[in-house]
């Protein structure tokens, strides 16, 4: 046993500083804890370099809304039917095909050109001169053309007041509607995308094609 | 006291003080910036094109809505239009989570610290505002889409009766299907049910020229509460209830269909407003805690026996205290402030043509004098194309 009185104070007091040393961790740690540093600091502050993706994959920013997957994913679906349509497969000739605009009945302002432009890309590409699409959307540049061909201003290699536009032998349609619920937690959108091909000359479809997609969101607590 | 216990005191005390330090100090990597970062003009366009630049990111959208609302009177509808497509892709695509949003529900992190993409009545008027240039554009298919995106905004309101119950988007979206060539009867059932002083006008889908009307300035945002943690909404003003339009040989009326004060304050309760209840109620209990901490603690540590005790005590005191400080219940009180207070719609069959519209707004279709006068000039080229007339009573 130690009787110093000196070396018992040291003792003491080594004891008690340890014991502020151990009460100094204890009230640190809560207050660092709670100070918030961590989430107030930014991630990738220096940004994210530019990711290419592809235009059939969901992206990392993804809404509820028609995206490229979305566009894929149908239109592929679409060029693969109409390839299988008997109208189409056991056609005599090259059966001539006009786009007709899409009806977008949806939630969403979106750019219906898109989906034939695709469709068409895709037949073009891959049907081999099975169909072939008129291009009517340029109809007046054509007759320009051809107007100027009559009059002779331009060279022709051919009787230029003999009538070579083609005529349709189907219309290539579709429509877009959308079905959407929404509560206090987030959304629901479900969207049906539907083509036709019609014969102008029955009014017969002879093919009609659909794809749906449904997409959810919940929506973050401090937004509702 | 002898020289031990005033060392430990000494070091508690340094210790509390480092911990405030750390506490309010704040982390460096948060990217603060002033919205004074800029020079501001008076001009509303020009500060908001600024604004748009250099406020906080968080601010982007709301000086977003604020410059297209501008825009949109200054007839600068190009730069409308591309202020807008960004805003709802923004809108679009709040379903991605957001860590700033995550923040704002912290404890200590304060709501106003959110990403701003507004509350659902500021929401509605982003889509709107779309809509009418997507008719502008002779695009009724998609406008119809933004009016229903924009009723969507409205329809989870907490007290059902009103939710979506927007006069105008329905009637738009019932006249666009008309002119589509679909049944539009059944949105303007909803619009004449969610009517509540003027009736909507007929539909009309041979009408090819359209005024969309706004007037006055429209609701703004308040907190009130021990904390200002209970988000209010202060009602608009307008001198104008009616647009009178003298065109050609005819004279149509634009009533106010729809009121955007009765709109943010008719929503009920958010989400958000029960986390900052939650919020002020930790503020108000731990700064109690910390004052009875406190108190107790000092009384304690004046005896001897009781002296550690006591400043452990007065430290847990201190501690809570700090916390309840740290604690920030605010409501966020950032407002699209430059919406209209009424929103109407007339329109008008017209054969091709030069026309110069006179728009008189006044308070009663009865009333003889016009408060303002605006003026409209256009071209009727193909009777089967709509013409859209955007006015407003208001320049910023």
């Amino acid at each position: 046993m130690n009787l110093n009185p000196k070396s018992n104070w040291n003792l003491n007091w080594k004891h008690r500083v340890a014991r502020a040393g151990r009460a100094a961790v204890a009230l640190a740690a809560p207050l660092i804890l709670f100070s918030g540093c961590a989430s107030s600091g930014v991630h990738n502050p220096r940004g994210v370099p530019v990711t290419q993706m592809k235009a059939d994959e969901r992206g990392f920013v993804a809404g509820t809304g028609v995206e490229s997957q979305d566009l894929v994913a149908v239109t592929d679906k679409m060029a693969r039917s109409i390839l299988g349509v008997p109208e189409i497969a056991n056609a005599q000739g090259v059966p001539r095909i006009v786009l007709e605009p899409v009806k977008n009945e949806t939630r969403f302002p979106i750019n219906k050109d898109i989906f034939l432009t695709r469709i068409r890309t895709e037949l073009n590409t891959k049907a081999r001169g099975k169909v072939r699409f008129l291009a009517r959307e340029n109809m007046a540049v054509l007759e320009k053309e051809r107007a100027l061909k009559q009059s002779g201003q331009v060279t022709s290699n051919s009787d230029p007041n003999v009538v070579e536009f083609k005529g349709a032998d189907f219309f290539l349609t579709g429509k877009l509607q959308g079905l959407t619920t929404q509560t206090s937690k987030g959304i629901s959108d479900y969207v049906l995308y539907s083509f036709q091909l019609i014969d102008p000359r029955t009014s017969d479809i002879v093919w009609e094609d659909s794809a749906e997609i449904k997409k959810q969101g919940l929506e973050d607590a401090s937004y509702r | 006291m002898n020289l031990m216990e005033q060392t430990l005191k000494r070091c508690l005390w340094s210790l509390l003080a480092l911990a405030v330090a750390v506490l309010t100090s704040g982390c460096a990597s948060g990217r603060t910036l002033s919205a004074t970062s800029w020079v501001r003009t008076g001009d509303a366009l020009v500060d908001g094109r600024n604004a748009i630049s250099n406020a906080p990111p968080k601010d982007k959208l709301l000086w977003q809505c604020r410059t297209a609302a501008t825009a949109m009177r200054r007839g600068s509808v190009l730069e409308a239009k591309q202020i807008l497509d960004a805003v709802i892709l923004r809108i679009e695509g709040r379903f991605q989570g957001d860590r700033s949003a995550r923040k704002a529900r912290s404890l200590f992190g304060e709501e106003s610290k959110k990403s701003f993409i507004g509350e659902p009545y500021e929401r509605v008027m982003a889509y709107y505002y779309r809509g009418v240039i997507y008719w502008m554009d002779g695009e009724p298919d998609n406008a119809r889409a933004c009016f229903k995106s924009a009723m969507l905004q409205d329809s989870d309101a907490e007290k059902k009766e009103f939710a979506a119950d927007y006069v105008l988007l329905d009637y738009l979206d019932g006249l666009a299907t008309s002119k589509l060539a679909g049944d539009g009867s059944d949105s303007f059932k909803r619009a004449l049910a969610s009517a509540k002083t003027v009736p909507p006008p007929p539909l009309d889908s041979s009408a090819n020229v359209l005024f969309f009307v706004e007037m006055g300035r429209g609701p703004t945002k308040y907190a009130t509460g021990e904390y200002a943690q209970e988000l209010r909404f202060r009602q608009g003003h307008s001198d104008s209830r009616v647009a009178r339009i003298v065109v050609g040989n005819q004279t149509v009326i634009a009533n106010a269909l729809d009121d955007l004060s009765f709109q943010a304050t008719t929503r009920g309760g958010r989400v958000m407003d029960h986390i900052l209840a939650n919020k002020a109620v930790f503020k108000s209990t731990t700064d109690t805690l910390g004052n009875v901490a406190l108190i107790s603690g000092l009384i304690l540590s004046q005896n001897k026996g009781t002296q550690e005790a006591g400043l452990g005590i007065a430290a847990a005191g201190l501690l809570s205290k700090i916390i309840s400080s740290a604690t920030t219940p605010t409501a966020d009180t950032r407002a699209w402030e430059n919406l209209p207070q009424y929103l109407g719609f007339a329109s008008a069959h017209l054969p091709p043509g030069q026309y110069s519209a006179r728009i008189e707004f006044s308070d009663s279709s009865a009333s003889p004098t016009a408060r303002t006068t605006r003026l409209a000039t256009f071209t009727v080229t193909d009777p089967r194309k709509d013409i859209v007339i955007f006015v407003s009573d208001q320049t910023q």
